[in-house]
């Protein structure tokens, strides 16, 4: 409480002196959409700010007459002059480009550049720029452009999730407008949940992760949603080979409020159902998606904001076998501006991920299973914008988690048993305090401090186990009970931050970072793919908090004329504890005593991040590379030596270009090669009652590497026409896209896997063993959408 | 789950997901002695069976191990000698109606070799009857013919802790593919799963089902008119039942999407170990447990039931 009151006090006794703030909101004058991160920038004094997630700024400046530049990259910088005697309020909507006239153009100060801001580690993508990325049949897909920039890779196609820095999949933070998605793949993993006609800015960290955050320790993937068009509605919607997408927004209450309403629904099935006989017997093989918002400006002081996620991916074989998985997010939130330097945001959020499965044709034998993890958070986040040298963040967040691992029930020959598994509860709270600090002209500190806090609820139970060989199942050997509401294990831990930027000189920077970040839910999972059936479970007695302590060190540049070229050089370092890994032959699924089947080990993960990009002209693209290298070290696992972990790329080489051919036809292509991911390969062989068994001698982890990964994709779009018959312009705006994923065939290994094959052994002869190399996409996939706004 | 990797056949066809046979160089390595040993109480000859591993793509019957000592001592201290009949099995035959064993007593496996001594434990587990066998039909859909199925029928004892290994055949030859490792603990398929003193469930009775395609990768009907099946169901120890699902992990790859599914490579496990810890590795597995069994012939169609 102390810490808090601190908080609170330490703006109001230091800096309240005779100065005047210029703040408001930008936003887009085309549909009202809040511009994040727009610059505002006041020459005479080299200084700035830029607009936070809901597009506010504020600047405290002496009294006096400033030219303020506002730009944001896509749009036509304006240029105003403000008398500022008293606090100036000042909202302004920026033209996108493209429609402004000729001479409007400014040429910005690009403070916005990756030079300049004191953020590395960050991948950000627009919108426009995934849509352009050349994509899986043809639908741009969030995740995987995410994936061309450096630092970020995926074990394979069909694989859910990504990884970040050597991080697991369970390690990202995911949040869509704050709410945290916990399965982020659609269709197993090729694609993803997030819908891009909803989607208005992706940010992932990869590092530099700032004290607001936490909860998982390799990165945060920050999805904002759009607000919906405030002057005008609009449909947009695109018609694809695998799904189709629609989209409707507009104003609400005379333009004080919009909307946007967002679905997609995959339909193969529908096509197939003529062809298949069982997708008639209620068979199905979709998912669908439904993201919504609403906004409602109460005043200019006050706003409020409520959106919500829903979607589903159905695997069914008839009626009453099959699974399914979804994610449920929803979130309240109050932005608040205390007065023009203090700006709050308040946020409710609710965030649930089921999955279920069922077998059994009759009322007599069937088998239910259902598995959920269900979060409840509240948090306040405040800026306080002291001067233009500081702004001051601090807040808190208090996360309740129920995990329900089973809820289950068999019958068998009518006999019904409930093989349910207690529920658990936990409390997740957090503090945090963070100051962005510009300590010169060319230099800028960010530093912060997170305490976190998990507690384990009752009622449940915990057990203690047996200490074994490490490598073999661990069994209980007591019990402990505990009752509703009762503590039963509390953990915490402070996650310092802290990032530098020092400007060698106009065009170059360097920047380094540290952070240390705590994660109390785990992500248990240990085949070859995360898949939609992995298990959340929380810190125990016996699963100890995961942690990260991450180094940064880049070097940033730009250049070329009009500095169209962009370059960052990023090294990292990162060191994890009580990593989780699993003794062979876990049974991860419906298990009581899952903890006897984990092992505990610690990690470490470095590389070298290189991106160059050309941002301007009719030729505009990217190169990404990394050289990485990510290990755990597990007792009872690989000797007790280090080893690689299946994500581990040492090589990862992406290229991405961008070629406007005329008017109305553009083509991208993008390049991928990845150095093979690790696996296990055996020995030798030996059979045991008729079965022949793989045997690693040296009892190897990851000693082998699958051949390298690659790729080329290739996209043309292209406009239609903007003009009718008649010399009109139309109304409607639309646009094909042609696209042809891998498209020299490559049969991009996925696993290689050692069998004795599926044909019978004839009595009397040995059995034959046998390689076999598994691409998940063995050809050329084509593919054609039709996208339009109107 | 059959019918999961069933749908995944389905969605890798979609995705036109394909596979190539190869042949990556392999590590090599030094041979490990390996030891077969099932020994349950049916009126048949008992055998323990030496090997060594041999190269993983050496498609030849591993080399046998001659010349050791194998011997079995229950608790009371009764030894059981078993002599080597063909090189490297050793045969222990009843005499009379004798039968291997006693329900309930702990037997250790001892094996001695190139001058070292591999030991193993193991008890002898109880199992239930099998009450009856049925037949079932899955009518003829698009992808397969009608496909003609035995389901059987046994209740699991009401203390829980009982595991056991399922054997079956198909007129007189066992089936035994990596898929068909049938195995249940108490009438379920795990510890955690807490199915006790209960019809085996489903998945399980209708597990003794051999599925083979033809040559156009239809599926086959798994019995015809005039096939026999005889199920067997053995006792294992829990160690035993973790090892048999152990090697059910390794060894069942359907391939396909079901990859996605599948775990590490990674060696299982073994309960024999070298007296001398410094000495040579041994891998295999020592067991022994009790049996029941039954048998059916599919005489007419009439023997199916309805569902």
């Amino acid at each position: 409480m102390r810490f808090l009151l601190f908080v609170f006090l330490l703006p109001v006794g230091l800096f309240a002196q005779n100065r005047a703030t210029l703040s408001g909101y930008l936003k887009d004058s085309s549909n009202g959409e809040v511009l994040i991160g727009a610059t505002i920038y006041i020459k005479s004094l080299s200084t700035g700010a830029t607009t936070n997630v809901y597009g506010f700024y504020s600047l405290t400046l002496d009294p006096g007459d400033y030219e303020v530049t506002f730009s944001y990259i896509g749009y036509a910088t304006q240029v105003k002059t403000v008398s500022l005697t008293g606090n100036v309020r000042l909202d302004l909507e920026l033209l996108p480009e493209g429609t402004q006239l000729e001479e409007v153009v400014v040429s910005s100060d690009r403070e916005e550049q990756g030079t300049k801001s004191l953020e590395m580690s960050v991948n950000r993508l627009d919108i426009k720029t995934i849509t352009r990325i050349p994509a899986f049949l043809g639908e741009p897909d969030l995740i995987k452009s995410l994936q061309q920039l450096p630092g970020v890779s995926t074990v394979g196609e069909g694989a859910s999730g990504f990884n970040v820095r050597g991080g697991s999949v369970g390690q990202n933070l995911i949040l869509l407008d704050e709410a945290t998605v916990y399965n982020s793949s659609h269709l197993l993993g090729f694609f993803s949940v997030f819908n891009p006609d909803a989607v208005k800015d992706v940010k992932l960290y990869k590092g530099a992760v700032p004290a607001q955050f936490g909860g998982r320790i390799s990165s945060l993937l920050d999805v904002r949603m759009k607000e919906g068009n405030n002057k005008k509605h609009e449909v947009s919607g695109g018609i694809g080979t695998i799904f189709s997408r629609a989209a409707v927004e507009g104003p609400l209450f005379d333009g004080k409020g919009s909307f946007i309403v967002a679905g997609r629904r995959s339909y193969a099935d529908i096509l197939a159902r003529p062809f298949v006989d069982i997708l008639n017997d209620g068979a199905a093989l979709n998912f669908y998606d439904l993201t919504g918002k609403a906004n409602y400006n109460i005043n200019d002081r006050n706003r409020i904001y409520l959106s919500g996620y829903t979607g589903r991916d159905k695997f069914f074989f008839d009626k009453n076998q099959g699974f399914s998985w979804g994610n449920n997010t929803g979130t309240v939130r109050w932005n608040k501006i205390f007065n023009d330097r203090l700006f709050a945001n308040f946020s409710g959020i609710f965030s649930k991920y089921d999955y279920s499965l069922q077998f059994g044709e009759n009322e007599r034998d069937n088998f239910r299973w259902r598995s959920s993890v269900r979060n409840l958070t509240f948090k306040p986040a405040f800026s306080y914008f002291i001067n233009t040298n500081n702004e001051l963040s601090f807040g808190a967040e208090a996360n309740y988690y129920s995990f329900e691992p089973a809820n289950a029930y068999g019958t068998s020959n009518g006999n019904r048993i409930d093989i349910s598994l207690p529920e658990k509860y936990n409390l997740e709270t957090a503090f945090y305090l963070g100051n962005n600090q510009k300590l010169s002209q060319a230099i800028a500190v960010e530093y912060g401090i997170r305490f976190s806090h998990f507690v384990g609820l009752g009622a449940g139970a915990q057990f203690i186990y047996n200490d074994t060989v490490p490598g073999l199942r661990k069994t209980p050997i007591e019990e402990r009970t505990f009752s509703s509401g009762e503590k039963m294990i509390t953990y915490q831990n402070f996650e310092p931050r802290f990032s530098i930027k020092a400007e060698l000189n106009d065009q170059s920077s360097i920047k380094a970072s540290y952070n240390r970040m705590a994660q109390y839910v785990h992500l248990i999972s240990n085949t070859t793919a995360s898949n939609p059936l992995d298990v959340w479970t929380p810190s125990t007695n016996n699963i100890k908090p995961e942690l990260a302590n991450q180094y940064a060190l880049g070097y940033f540049r730009d250049f070329g004329k009009d500095r169209m070229f962009e370059f960052s050089l990023e090294a990292y370092y990162r060191t994890t504890e009580n990593q989780i890994d699993y003794i062979d032959g876990a049974d991860l699924l419906i298990n009581e005593f899952l903890e006897g089947d984990l092992l505990t080990g610690i990690g470490r993960a470095y590389g070298l991040e290189f991106h160059l990009q050309k941002k301007v002209g009719k030729f505009t693209g990217w190169a990404a590379y990394t050289l990485a290298r990510t290990e755990l070290k597990v007792d009872g696992i690989n000797r007790g030596e280090w080893y690689a972990t299946r994500y581990d790329q040492t090589h990862n080489l992406k290229l991405s270009g961008f070629y406007d051919i005329n008017k109305r036809w553009s083509a991208s292509a993008n390049f991928t090669f990845v150095s093979g991911t690790p696996a296990t390969f055996p020995t030798s062989r030996y059979t045991i009652q008729g079965i022949l068994i793989p045997y690693n001698a040296e009892d190897s982890r990851n000693n082998v590497r699958l051949p390298a990964y690659h790729r080329l994709d290739l996209s043309f779009r292209l406009e239609g026409k903007t003009m009718r018959k008649n010399g009109n312009p139309r109304k409607n705006s639309d646009y094909w896209v042609f696209g042809v994923y891998n498209l020299y065939g490559r049969r991009n290994p996925f696993s290689i896997y050692f069998t004795q094959g599926s044909e019978r052994v004839a009595v009397g002869s040995p059995i034959n063993s046998e390689a076999r190399q598994l691409a998940i996409i063995g050809t050329v996939i084509p593919s054609v959408s039709y996208n339009f706004k109107f | 789950m059959k019918r999961i990797v069933y749908f995944l056949f389905l969605a890798s066809a979609i995705f036109s997901s394909c596979e190539d046979v190869i042949n990556p160089q392999l590590e090599s390595a030094e041979p490990v002695l390996v030891i077969d040993a099932w020994i349950n109480n049916l009126p048949d000859s008992q055998k323990v069976i030496l090997t060594r591993t041999q190269p993983y793509f050496q498609n030849i019957f591993p080399p046998a191990v001659s010349g050791a000592t194998v011997t079995i001592t229950d608790q009371n201290g009764t030894i059981f000698t078993f002599l080597e009949d063909k090189p490297g099995e050793y045969v222990w035959v009843p005499s009379g109606n004798d039968v291997f064993g006693t329900l309930g007593l702990n037997y250790t496996l001892s094996v001695q070799t190139n001058g070292e001594t591999f030991v193993a434990e193991s008890r002898m587990g109880r199992v239930p009857v099998v009450d009856s066998i049925t037949f079932f039909v899955q009518e003829a859909g698009q992808f397969n013919d009608a496909l003609y199925q035995a389901e059987f029928w046994a209740k699991d004892p009401i203390e829980s802790g009982d595991s056991y290994w399922i054997k079956f055949y198909k007129n007189g030859v066992q089936q035994i593919k990596p898929s068909e490792i049938i195995t249940a603990y108490d009438a379920g398929f795990s510890k955690g799963g807490n199915f006790n003193g209960v019809e085996f469930i489903p998945p399980i009775r209708r597990a003794i089902n051999p599925f083979d395609t033809d040559e156009n990768d239809q599926l086959l009907s798994p019995y015809q008119v005039g096939d026999s099946v005889s199920v067997q169901i053995h006792a294992v120890t829990e160690a035993a039942f973790n090892f048999l699902n152990e090697v059910a992990i390794q060894t069942d790859r359907p391939g396909g999407f079901s990859e996605l599914f599948s775990t590490p490579l990674a060696n299982v496990s073994t309960n024999i170990r070298n007296t001398n810890s410094n000495g040579s590795k041994v891998v295999g597995f020592f067991n022994i447990g009790a049996v029941s069994g039954l048998g059916r012939k599919f005489n007419s169609l009439d023997d199916v039931t309805e569902n």
